[in-house]
């Protein structure tokens, strides 16, 4: 055969078409300050000992979560701890085999909400740890979320470390100043500052809107400003998810997307990494995140979380906070939980070693202290406050007030984010977003399904 | 203990040659004396040579593969989260569900355009790289591994990379731009018209070198002759194609089609890591859904039923191409 058939005109076509299929090979070829706590490291005496392992989404970069268990080490020698970072995307698809075949980590981290409901059965029941650590009375002297979300059937499933809180952008003062625009406090400023920033080809927003969580921070928001309370309303069930102020705030949420304030093709990002990765490296002007991106303010924070996106020679840029703009009518009210809390795995062989790092991280005042000063979460010891002064910000006359301002405003948070949400109503929230945004469903029809599914899910309305 | 009563060659060796006399099966006898009537004249019974052979794959799939089926299918009557000590029991109510999902119709009508496009041109470039490699081509072995190599390469290492490729400004635009073709330019996997033609076509490029290699290895078992008498009989190259190579390599194009409905059946990696199934559920198939319901949602009970859906349908068109062939065979 081989000497029979003689194609030698075709001969061009196997060339091209090797080259075609070589072409994304050669892509593949080519993808491609610690915070001193302060407090003194007194040895506790402890039984315990061991290697413990932590699983968490957070904090995002492990650097933070490594530091955090070399302090906990000077105290407890004898204790050893892992910690494994999952992103939040993959968070359930991990946990969840791994607790139901027995073989999950000593530590995992705990959100209220869905996976409240979904994994406290693997919990102990950390309200004894707590009394023993912060006394009867315990209750009083952590941040209220930090109880309330995270117990499930009068058990609480886990001891929380921080709060987080979102409703704000972030921007990259840099480009702003560059072409001397103002931060966007109303959604025609949002449209003509995306404009400037398009003409002279930077990037102005972005957002991961391929898997929920995070766009469902921009819709709380937009409806905030629609109608402040409305999202919280319809997570209770007190409102319905198809009443006219939903669907106005998904309307705005079309309007982001027909009037060049998405990003293109936003709809096929994830938020961690591609978005995070592209505000990072300098490509886009700003970002819709949430407290827990105080960590980039710090300049070792933002330099570990830059070269993580790619950078080699990373040059900290001056990120700050700003209020989400007025697109609705109202001031956009921030929204919040316990970040996470830290439940032991009632299987775990070493719960006496995982009950001390606990109590070390969220109890503690020198723990306490560390996470408040990494500037990743607001810590639960109500008491405890960032030390700016042990803290390098990247730009300390910029960013110091802005952080303190935002720490101070979040305060007064009623509002929480994730909380009342099943999984199957978020999942809706992301399949009525994406409807929208891609223009398969108005914003009446998306709201509409919205409704029903929330229905099929459980929610009760009244 | 069982003992060989017969030599000779295996039965199915026998059935594949038609032309010489057939020998009695080889047969196994053992004695079971508290059987009336299960034994043979001699007092045991006769189980066919091949038994003992497949035993160990038969303990497997009986025991592991059949089982699974089976509690899927009892799962598949629960409303259920795979944690919970006492699921309830729904009856068809889950399969009752799915026939009233759009999501589960919209999988299903991916998985038919997935399979009719990337079968469809997989073949063609499988056929016609063979077809040019079978000629003089210098440096014919560098095609053949630059053809075949995304084959072995893992969908989970070639995800980022045409996330990145197809990204708004990745380097398909880039090209696209660079050649004057920036009209063209897309968010390829960003909006629901491009994202399941993009997902297609990283199939195509990840397995069009397995089409290729078995109409390479086809194309080699050819007579010879019957090409050289086409020649002399003033056939083109186009009329070989057509009327020699393309009726002697059916059953190899039979054997692509079966694998191509099974892998358009089982699509899950490429969707999952490249666009997560979306946008707006655009490149869901019954695999993603599958996953997205059980793992995500922890509705184990409905993953359980759209599993079982998804096992009928693969034996039905498995059915379906196994009797066109058949017919085929018979004309």
């Amino acid at each position: 055969m081989r000497h029979h058939v003689r194609l030698r005109r075709l001969r061009p076509l196997a060339l091209l078409a090797s080259a075609c299929i070589a072409l994304p090979m050669a892509a593949q070829v080519n993808a491609g300050a610690s915070v001193k706590a302060g407090a003194a490291h007194a040895k506790r005496a402890s039984s315990a000992s061991g290697t413990i392992n932590w699983w968490g989404w957070t904090p995002t970069d492990s650097t933070l979560a490594n530091d955090e268990i070399a302090q906990f080490h000077k105290v407890y020698p004898k204790i050893t701890v892992k910690f494994k970072l999952i992103t939040i995307a993959n968070w359930v698809t991990a946990l969840r085999p791994a607790l139901v075949s027995g073989a999950g980590p000593d530590i995992f981290e705990m959100q209220p909400g869905a996976y409240v409901t979904e994994f406290n059965s693997f919990a102990t029941n950390m309200a004894p740890v707590m009394t023993q650590a912060l006394g009867a009375n315990w209750q009083s002297k952590i941040a209220p979320s930090g109880v309330s979300g995270l117990t499930y059937n009068g058990k609480l499933t886990a001891a929380s470390v921080g709060s987080v809180y979102a409703g704000m952008l972030w921007i990259n003062q840099q480009l702003f100043a560059k072409y001397k625009l103002t931060p966007p406090k109303t959604l025609s400023q949002w449209v003509s500052d995306c404009a400037v920033f398009k003409s002279h080809g930077e990037g102005c927003f972005v957002q991961g809107n391929a898997t929920e969580g995070f766009l469902q921070d921009t819709l709380q928001s937009i409806t905030n400003s629609v109608q402040p309370g409305l999202w919280t309303e319809a997570s209770k069930g007190t409102a319905k998810w198809n009443s006219p102020g939903i669907v106005k705030a998904l309307t705005i949420w079309k309007q982001l997307f027909s009037n060049g304030v998405m990003q293109a093709g936003s709809l096929g990002y994830q938020q961690y990494p591609d978005a995070n990765n592209a505000f990072l490296t300098g490509k886009y002007a700003m970002i819709m995140m949430g407290t827990w991106y105080m960590q980039n303010v710090t300049t070792a924070g933002m330099k570990s979380a830059m070269q993580a996106a790619g950078v080699t020679n990373p040059k900290p840029f001056t990120a700050l906070p700003i209020p989400f703009p007025n697109v609705g009518g109202h001031p956009s009210a921030s929204y919040g939980d316990a970040d996470y809390g830290l439940a032991i795995y009632n299987r775990s062989k070493n719960i006496a070693a995982a009950e001390d790092f606990v109590k070390w991280l969220a109890t503690s005042s020198e723990g306490q202290q560390y996470v408040a000063n990494q500037l990743d979460d607001l810590p639960s010891l109500r008491t405890i406050d960032p030390n700016f002064k042990a803290i390098q910000l990247v730009n300390r006359a910029a960013q110091q007030g802005a952080i303190q301002n935002l720490i101070k405003n979040v305060g007064s948070v009623t509002q929480p984010r994730e909380s009342l949400l099943s999984s199957d109503v978020q999942n809706a929230i992301l399949t009525a977003a994406q409807s929208v945004g891609s223009g398969s469903a108005t914003p009446k029809a998306a709201a509409d399904t919205l409704q029903k599914a929330a229905v099929a899910a459980g929610e009760k309305f009244k | 203990m069982p003992q060989v009563a017969t030599g000779g060659k295996p039965k199915g060796a026998q059935a594949s040659s038609p032309g010489r006399p057939r020998r009695p099966a080889r047969t196994w006898h053992v004695k079971v004396p508290g059987v009336p009537g299960a034994t043979s004249g001699r007092g045991s019974v006769k189980i066919a040579s091949g038994v003992p052979w497949i035993m160990p794959a038969l303990v497997l799939c009986v025991g592991l593969l059949y089982y699974c089926i089976g509690y899927t299918g009892l799962i598949s009557t629960w409303n259920w989260d795979g944690i919970s000590p006492n699921p309830k029991h729904v009856g068809a109510g889950n399969y009752s569900s799915i026939v009233h999902d759009p999501l589960f119709w919209g999988a299903v009508w991916h998985t038919l355009i997935f399979f009719a496009v990337t079968f469809t041109i997989q073949t063609f470039l499988g056929l016609l790289f063979a077809v040019l490699l079978h000629s003089k081509v210098k440096l014919a072995g560098i095609y053949k591994v630059v053809i075949f190599t995304p084959v072995v390469l893992a969908p989970a290492i070639m995800a980022p990379v045409f996330r990145e490729m197809f990204s708004p400004t990745g380097q398909l635009n880039s090209v696209l731009h660079a050649i004057g073709l920036g009209a063209l330019e897309q968010s390829w996997i960003g909006q629901t018209s491009t994202a399941l033609p993009a997902i297609m076509a990283i199939t195509i490029w990840e397995f069009t070198g397995f089409t290729f290699v078995l109409y390479y290895a086809a194309i080699s078992q050819i007579d010879s002759a019957i090409v050289e008498a086409a020649r002399l009989d003033g056939a083109g190259n186009l009329r070989v194609i057509t009327r020699i190579v393309w009726p002697n390599v059916a059953g190899t194009t039979f054997a692509l089609a079966t694998l191509s409905v099974i892998g358009a059946l089982k699509t899950f990696d490429i969707p999952w890591l490249v666009t997560s199934a979306g946008p707006d559920y655009a490149t869901n198939f019954l695999g993603t859904y599958i996953y997205q319901q059980i793992i995500q949602l922890d509705h184990v009970g409905y993953g359980a039923a759209l599993s079982v859906i998804l096992l009928v349908i693969a034996v039905m068109f498995g059915v379906v191409l196994q009797l066109w062939r058949n017919r085929r065979a018979d004309h």
